[in-house]
């Protein structure tokens, strides 16, 4: 029998490109792979178990940070490599190759986002998943679909979880 | 046959018989072409057209401040080549890209807000000409420079409402232009969306000014009045023993025949009347020119319309237009509650009883037959409106109806919560519902009451709960108390800033002595509740910034009180001056904001006005420092104001929410070759501090808006106490709010009068130590380093042609 089952591709030339979802073992991973990786730290990190996890990930993969939003409040005295950028002007610069980046260095190859509201980070991102090459990995609560790749929505306590498992495995 | 602009003539063969011609389509444009040719002095651009203000300016703005586009989605639906998935900046079937399609997007907002406003200027204009006659001089306060929106796009300065005709004929022609770009096949370019957007804005602040002078003048409307009465707003003022009215809209001309009414009939102490969104603002300025005990209220802004009608308090609705919810007559019907549309805009399918009998009409709402219905004529919707609510008080008040749950049902329906979270993934808000449930459960109410204020009544969390649970009314319920405990007080619009008022702030504000103008507009879409914007303007008013206010931003900040019960109006006074919280009034006030930054131009500094956009700007741009704030920005208008705002130089910081506009305007600070102006005494370039740094961006919290909008009043024109007030403002707040001192403090810096003074000793040192300065420790002096340099005399621009060179 002909199987009549296998490309569900839409015949048109439209659709809707959303993220990958992801694993905390594979956000380990790419995080652990990427040659020059950007932290960036939304405002929701203010909440302790937040700030917790976001701190020892970055401290685990010597991850710089970008302390968007009001973050840098809580990670000035955190003894992270953390400086304060605005979010939306962040998204804009990464798009562009010859931004010398927060420390001078050159442009990032790859951006972890945390602490977001699922909303604002979703908009900032989607000037690079258009206009740039450069990978996006969402481990927020949310799923975060113009990032590369993502977790899927979670409860609060899963969320934690998995934070956990990835920091386990950097 | 004769070129008749305005005016009548007669037919000499026909006796007895008159034709009066009120107005030919097209002369008042042609008069007011004719009028131009007369002024003496006047820029390149008088009444200018979607290209004029293209290479001159606009693209001299975009080249700094870029266009940030960030896509709501992948595919274009716009015609019936596609959809086409334009992701990754591919083009489509008609061949536009991502970037041209969203420029497209963005500039089809701006003028949809911008037609919006001219239309309520239009029908201002209209319906006032019709009943106060085309010579009713304006009368706008203490001020010659009565019209700068005006004056600069059209050259016209209006002394009557018969003449502000032109000028309202000239922006609905250019409004034609504007939207025949968005067909497609036409306009394809990114940049160039974003200069006709700028444009649409320009436009936009002439509609505005229009629709308030005229209301202004008509309505007797405080003028240019800095002791405007204080007036009651919040949920928790009105007084449910008496029949309520309550209006919902933007255009307070309808509303003023129900105000007439119930004065003629001696009802103003027997029932009350109350507003949300700008109608509400406008219903409070109405006749308090010469401050009056005021008896209208406010109740908030648009995120309380469907709280307030679950609350059951309204006994009738009337709505205008803008910003109106669509679900107002299936909410209102529910809890037996009239709506009467009064404008054509939003007639919501009703039967139309414009030429009914008003008390066969009455009869009909009052059984319930009809849900609501059109009331066109004002005369008649004055007293229908008020003879209908002050007979559905009593019968809606014996049936008790409301759409708050008692305490047992309550409990009942918390009960049946599943924690399936669906409710949190359709909050706009993102608020976490399943947990306040979870609490509820265990009988604490308090995080339940906590997303009352953040909540902005929008029911989307309803319509996708499989328990079907009204989960407004849940929040709502838990939140009795504090809803009636919501009392604030409001200054009343009080309309421009005056003359004076601008001769005696506009030195400060070009050396940088004032540490800036910070304007708080727009909608309630905020991303932590109404209270961020009180505690901006608390802020920035405890340090001497000039605060203005308009909209639903200007309700907000009235509704809280500090520990001697006091609110923000009545702790700062009501001028344009020095820790002054100004609010200038509803939406269409806006005008004045950039008004008064034209009129330091024009008044200080003696620029001319008329057609010189480009010159009017530049001098903002560099030289006065200011900054709007649209926290809670959701409308199309807001996004039209805010672009008027960006054309001229002022930047604005908006809520996180306005991601969703697509488009920012951000400048890459890294760049050198960016921060270059000329010197426009021998066109020299100078280089410059990387300030505004942005026109357009989103701020994720108030407190990281904050320090970005004292970092975005420093300008290029600041001396050095200027400079100095500026950077200790900044660099305070960034240290409070942000944790740490900022990155970037020492490219602001020219010399060592420039650094704050409190801590210019150790900020030296740290010149010095991390930057290689070279200091002069004997006399405390920078001897090398800066990159910029201070000249007092030096005279900014980013326009060569007002170069004595050029």
């Amino acid at each position: 029998m002909v199987d009549t089952t296998k490309n569900t591709k839409v015949f048109t030339s439209y659709g809707v490109n959303t993220s990958k979802t992801l694993t905390p073992e594979m956000a380990a991973k790419l995080i652990s792979k990427a040659k020059r990786p950007l932290l960036m730290v939304g405002t929701l990190t203010l909440e302790p178990e937040m700030l917790d996890r976001v701190v020892k990930i970055s401290k685990a993969a010597n991850l710089p940070i970008a302390a968007t939003g009001s973050s840098m409040a809580v990670l000035a005295d955190k003894d992270v490599d953390a400086k304060y950028i605005n979010a939306h002007m962040l998204g804009f610069y990464l798009t562009d190759p010859s931004w010398p980046g927060l420390d001078g260095n050159g442009n990032y190859d790859m951006v972890i986002v945390i602490g977001f509201k699922k909303y604002y980070i979703n908009q900032v991102l989607s000037a690079a998943k258009n206009f740039s090459n450069l990978k996006t990995i969402a481990i927020e609560r949310g799923y975060i679909q113009n990032s590369t790749m993502s977790f899927g929505n979670l409860s609060k306590a899963d969320h934690i979880a998995a934070l956990d498992e990835v920091i386990d495995l950097l | 046959m004769s070129k008749l602009t305005t005016g009548s003539f007669s037919i000499e063969d026909l006796e007895s018989v008159q034709i009066t011609i009120n107005n030919i389509v097209g002369a008042a444009k042609e008069a007011a072409e004719e009028k131009g040719k007369e002024l003496v002095k006047a820029g390149p651009t008088l009444l200018p057209g979607l290209e004029s203000y293209r290479d001159d300016w606009n693209f001299k703005l975009l080249d700094r401040y870029e266009p940030v586009i960030t896509p709501m989605c992948d595919q274009c639906c716009y015609c019936t080549y596609g959809p086409c998935d334009l992701s990754g900046n591919k083009r489509g079937a008609c061949g536009i890209d991502m970037m041209g399609h969203n420029g497209r997007e963005f500039f089809l907002r701006v003028i949809t807000g911008t037609a919006c406003h001219a239309a309520h200027g239009r029908h201002l204009l209209d319906h006032l000409i019709e009943t106060f006659g085309e010579d009713l001089p304006l009368n706008l306060g203490q001020s010659n420079v009565l019209t700068p929106n005006i004056t600069i796009s059209t050259g016209l300065s209006p002394k009557t409402l018969g003449e502000v005709k032109p000028a309202m004929e000239y922006v609905e022609d250019q409004l034609t232009q504007l939207l025949a770009t968005v067909h497609a096949g036409q306009e394809s370019a990114e940049i160039d969306y974003d200069s006709k957007a700028l444009f649409s804005g320009s436009l936009d602040h002439v509609g505005m000014e229009i629709s308030d002078i005229v209301q202004v003048t008509a309505y007797d409307f405080p003028r240019a009045d800095p002791e405007a009465p204080l007036v009651e707003i919040g949920m928790g003022t009105i007084d449910k023993s008496k029949p309520f009215l309550c209006v919902i809209g933007h255009n307070v001309a309808g509303v003023t025949y129900m105000m007439d009414y119930m004065e003629d009939n001696n009802l103003t102490d027997k029932m009350e009347i109350a507003g949300l969104c700008c109608t509400a603002i406008d219903l409070t300025r109405y006749k308090e020119a010469d401050r009056r005990p005021p008896y209208a209220k406010v109740i908030g802004s648009m995120a309380k319309e469907l709280k307030v009608i679950r609350s059951g308090m309204p006994d009738v609705i009337v709505v205008d237009e803008q910003c109106v919810r669509g679900d107002i007559v299936p909410e209102a019907q529910k809890l037996m509650i009239p709506v009467i549309a009064s404008n054509p805009k939003i007639m919501y399918g009703l039967p139309n009883k414009t030429d009914a009998d008003v008390d066969e009409t009455i009869e009909e709402l009052k059984s319930g037959k009809i849900p609501g219905c059109v009331m066109l004529d004002y005369d008649k919707l004055g007293e229908l409106c008020i003879k209908l609510t002050m007979e559905m008080g009593p019968i809606r008040d014996a049936s008790g109806i409301t759409a708050i749950p008692t305490d047992e049902e309550f409990k009942n329906w918390v009960t049946k919560c599943a924690d399936c979270g669906a409710c949190m993934i359709a909050c706009p808000e993102e608020l976490d519902i399943p947990e306040a449930m979870g609490f509820a459960k265990e009988g604490d109410y308090s995080y339940l009451e906590k997303l009352h204020d953040q909540c902005i009544g929008c029911r989307r969390c309803e319509q996708v709960c499989k328990k079907e649970i009204p989960i407004l009314n849940i929040i709502e319920k838990a939140s009795q108390k504090q809803i009636s405990e919501e009392k604030g007080l409001m200054r009343a619009g009080r309309g421009q800033v005056s003359d004076a008022e601008i001769r005696a702030e506009g030195l400060n504000l070009v050396m940088g002595t004032t540490p800036g103008i910070i304007a708080i507009i727009g909608c309630p879409n905020y991303p932590e509740g109404t209270k961020d914007v009180y505690y901006i303007a608390e802020e920035f008013l405890k340090r001497n910034f000039i605060v203005v206010t308009t909209g639903c931003g200007a309700m907000d900040i009235g509704m809280f009180k500090d520990e001697d019960g006091k609110t923000l109006y009545e702790r700062f006074p009501g001028g344009f001056e020095c820790g002054g919280l100004a609010n200038i009034g509803s939406c269409v006030s806006n005008a004045h904001i950039t008004g008064a930054a034209e009129k330091v131009a024009a008044i200080f500094a003696q620029r001319t006005l008329e057609g010189n956009l480009a010159e009017i700007a530049d001098y903002i741009l560099n030289r006065v420092g200011a900054c709007g704030l649209a926290w809670g920005a959701f409308s199309q208008k807001a996004s039209s104001i805010g672009t008027g705002c960006n054309i001229l130089g002022i930047p604005a910081v908006l809520g996180p929410h306005s991601s969703k506009y697509r488009r920012a305007l951000i400048a890459k600070t890294y760049e050198e070759d960016k921060w270059k102006v000329y010197d426009a005494r021998n066109g020299q370039e100078m280089a410059i501090p990387p300030a505004p740094e942005f026109l357009l961006t989103t701020a994720e919290t108030w407190q990281e808006a904050i320090p970005m909008m004292a970092k975005a009043c420093i300008r290029v024109s600041d001396n050095s106490m200027g400079r100095s007030i500026k950077l200790t403002h900044w660099m305070e707040l960034h240290r409070k709010y942000l944790g740490a001192e900022p990155e970037d403090w020492w490219k602001f810096v020219r010399n060592e009068a420039d650094l704050p003074l409190a801590t210019r000793e150790a900020l030296l040192k740290k010149l010095e130590t991390e930057h290689g300065w070279e200091i002069d420790w004997k006399r405390r002096k920078v001897i090398s380093g800066p990159k910029i340099k201070f000249d007092v005399s030096a005279q900014p621009t980013n326009l060569k042609r007002l170069c004595k060179e050029a």
